[in-house]
């Protein structure tokens, strides 16, 4: 194994790695303060990607990129908050939450993918890069644009975890996290707190979707594939710690770009399933979850 | 009791004759369509109400069964040249031999891992089949799969008559296997799991030996149900696996309510009837998929009593891991 590979192999599994943390750290933060797992985080990522699109691209409005961003994502936390209020919030009292909010989230998906399909069309679009031309990492070149994706995963990660670690809403995000019923009891608004959390956790997806926007091309289903990586990052992660699961995904990013080097990208993703359930054998609770039992 | 059992008897007999009798009084080869792919539906609803609804078990990858069935039946009967009746039996077996695999992990975890296992399970089996391309036909589908005959007799005769039938016995041999095993006492001892899984476990039920017998009937059927499937279109396509499928079926069961093998085979049939009819609609081709997400949020949001009050309770008190303690829903029960 030369240099080179090590190298390409290094980078590609860091950009993958980064894009994954995005989405799936999205997820975990829902899951660890509301206990519900969000199936329509995919589709939410799509719409921040299609309506950066729609303002910024030539086809549509022609705006600055700059303003598609900002209306994007300020848009997906809207529906984001919109989710939260219909699909999650009727059903906090009932003892089987887990799994109908699976099937509302499922069907808010499927809902959005069919929307976004009326809406758009089946023809793929491309979002302008943020920062156009070609960057050389480790004697590996990317696009800029992916570069931009390695720098900010850790920056926006990074700012996140100093939100929920010394602000006061995230201290409260993690309170209710912990046990929602002391934070009540002690005047916290848990109510209000879930509709942060899940604001926070759209406007990371639509980011996430714009940022990946400009490298992959958008389609309806541009969420579904990241999606299901996400969940295969968080069962190895295990859900409860947002930094088992982004060290999860930065490992399965890392692996999936040796994996499709070696033997190719079509058997790649199974091997990274066979490779889950040895492990699921081995430690149910995941490969970096703890034991709870 | 004896007097409602008659009813019920008497109710089932009857719609029996009416399905027999559909195919004389109904002619037009669409609406026989129709009832066929309403039937296929059917089974594949009932038998995931088995493992949903009766046994509790958290298993999205219901849908990746059936499709496992299509593709199977379809590639034996096709590629290798095997009886197309044997082809479906085949995709039966393969289907169960999936599940077992994906009960592997399945039977050792709680909660939302289950979801998320048997989800990336079915995604990665589409994967599968849309990469081996030339094996699969990949996006193209797979087509021009065999057709069953019987005694000299071609099922595409006589508009789609015989086909009816094949369907129909189908059906009523699967909900009659189905409401035999809910009834028997392995269907007592995964319900007992279900609602109280430590007391069950207590009592000397083998949990992981009937969670695995559970996936694996109830993906014997779906599959059963997809070989017939791909035999009866003759074309097999990636689409089977699709979000779409999952929620259209998934639906079926939940207006049909769970934990009631009837429920759903009845909501099957309107529903197919009402989401194919709608496909003719100009712009609603895909647009009924958001109808048949709308349908199911209000299903769930003012039906509780009627169907999901009938959904597994006890292990979704204790979600996995670090869920547990987490849960917004503890809120109203603790404080």
């Amino acid at each position: 194994m030369t240099a080179d590979t090590i190298s390409t192999i290094l980078v590609s599994g860091i950009v993958l790695g980064s894009v994954y943390a995005l989405m799936a750290s999205g997820l975990s933060l829902v899951w660890t303060t509301l206990g519900i797992f969000n199936f329509a985080h995919g589709a939410l990522m799509t719409l921040g990607a299609y309506m950066a699109w729609t303002i910024s691209d030539a086809a549509g409005l022609d705006l600055w990129l700059a303003a598609g961003i900002a209306i994007a994502v300020a848009a997906v936390i809207g529906v984001g908050i919109l989710m939260e209020r219909l699909l999650i919030r009727p059903f906090y009292d009932r003892r089987d939450i887990l799994l109908i909010t699976v099937m509302t989230t499922l069907a808010a998906m499927i809902f959005l993918e069919k929307g976004m399909q009326l809406a758009w069309g089946a023809r793929l679009k491309q979002l302008r890069p943020i920062v156009p031309g070609n960057v050389n990492l480790l004697g590996t070149t990317i696009s800029a644009q992916e570069a931009l994706i390695v720098v900010l995963a850790p920056v926006l990660l990074g700012l996140l975890w100093f939100f929920l670690r010394n602000s006061r809403i995230g201290r409260g995000i993690r309170a209710v996290g912990q046990n929602p019923a002391a934070a009540k009891l002690i005047g916290i608004d848990v109510s209000g707190l879930f509709i942060v959390t899940f604001a926070l956790s759209a406007g990371l997806a639509a980011l996430t979707g714009i940022l990946l926007g400009s490298v992959r091309l958008v389609t309806p289903t541009f969420g579904a594939e990241p999606l299901v990586k996400a969940l295969i990052i968080v069962i190895f992660g295990g859900l409860g710690s947002l930094g088992g699961t982004i060290a999860a995904a930065y490992l399965i990013g890392l692996l999936e770009a040796a994996l499709i080097f070696f033997i190719g990208i079509y058997w790649a993703p199974s091997m990274i399933f066979v490779l889950l359930i040895a492990i699921l054998l081995i430690r149910p609770q995941g490969l970096l979850g703890k034991v709870e039992r | 009791m004896s007097v409602a059992f008659n009813v019920r008897t008497l109710a089932v007999v009857a719609l029996l004759l009416v399905g027999l009798l559909v195919p004389l009084v109904v002619q037009d080869t669409y609406i026989r369509h129709l009832f066929i792919v309403a039937f296929i539906y059917a089974v594949v609803a009932a038998s995931w109400d088995l493992s949903l609804g009766y046994a509790g078990i958290f298993n999205f990858g219901h849908v990746a069964f059936f499709g496992i069935g299509v593709y199977a039946t379809g590639l034996a009967a096709k590629l290798l040249g095997i009886d197309p009746w044997l082809a479906m039996v085949i995709g039966g077996l393969a289907a169960s031999a999936a599940a077992a695999l994906v009960a592997l992990p399945v039977v050792r975890l709680q909660g939302i891992y289950v979801v998320l296992v048997t989800f990336a399970f079915s995604q990665l089996v589409l994967q599968v089949v849309i990469s081996q391309s030339a094996v699969t036909g990949g996006t193209q589908g797979l087509v021009r799969v065999p057709t069953i005959e019987l005694f000299g007799y071609n099922f595409l005769r006589d508009y789609k008559f015989g086909y009816y039938y094949v369907a129909l016995l189908l059906l009523v041999l699967t909900v009659a296997c189905l409401r035999w095993l809910v009834r028997s006492d392995f269907g007592l001892s995964i319900r007992a799991l279900r609602d109280n899984e430590d007391y069950g476990v207590s009592r000397g039920i083998p949990i992981g030996l009937q969670r695995l017998k559970v996936l694996m009937f109830s993906a014997f059927f779906a599959g059963l149900a997809g070989g017939f499937y791909v035999i009866y279109l003759r074309v097999a396509s990636p689409e089977v696996f699709s979000f779409s499928t999952v929620s259209l079926i998934l639906s079926m069961v939940l207006v049909g309510g769970t934990s009631s093998i009837y429920g759903p085979v009845f909501a099957a049939l309107g529903l197919t009837f009402v989401s194919e009819g709608l496909a003719n609609v100009d712009g609603l081709a895909e647009g009924r998929f958001m109808l048949v997400a709308v349908a199911m949020i209000v299903v769930l949001l003012f039906l509780p009593g009627g169907l999901a009050s009938a959904l597994p309770r006890k292990r979704l008190e204790q979600p996995a891991g670090t869920g547990s303690r987490m849960r917004p829903s503890s809120l109203g029960e603790k404080a």
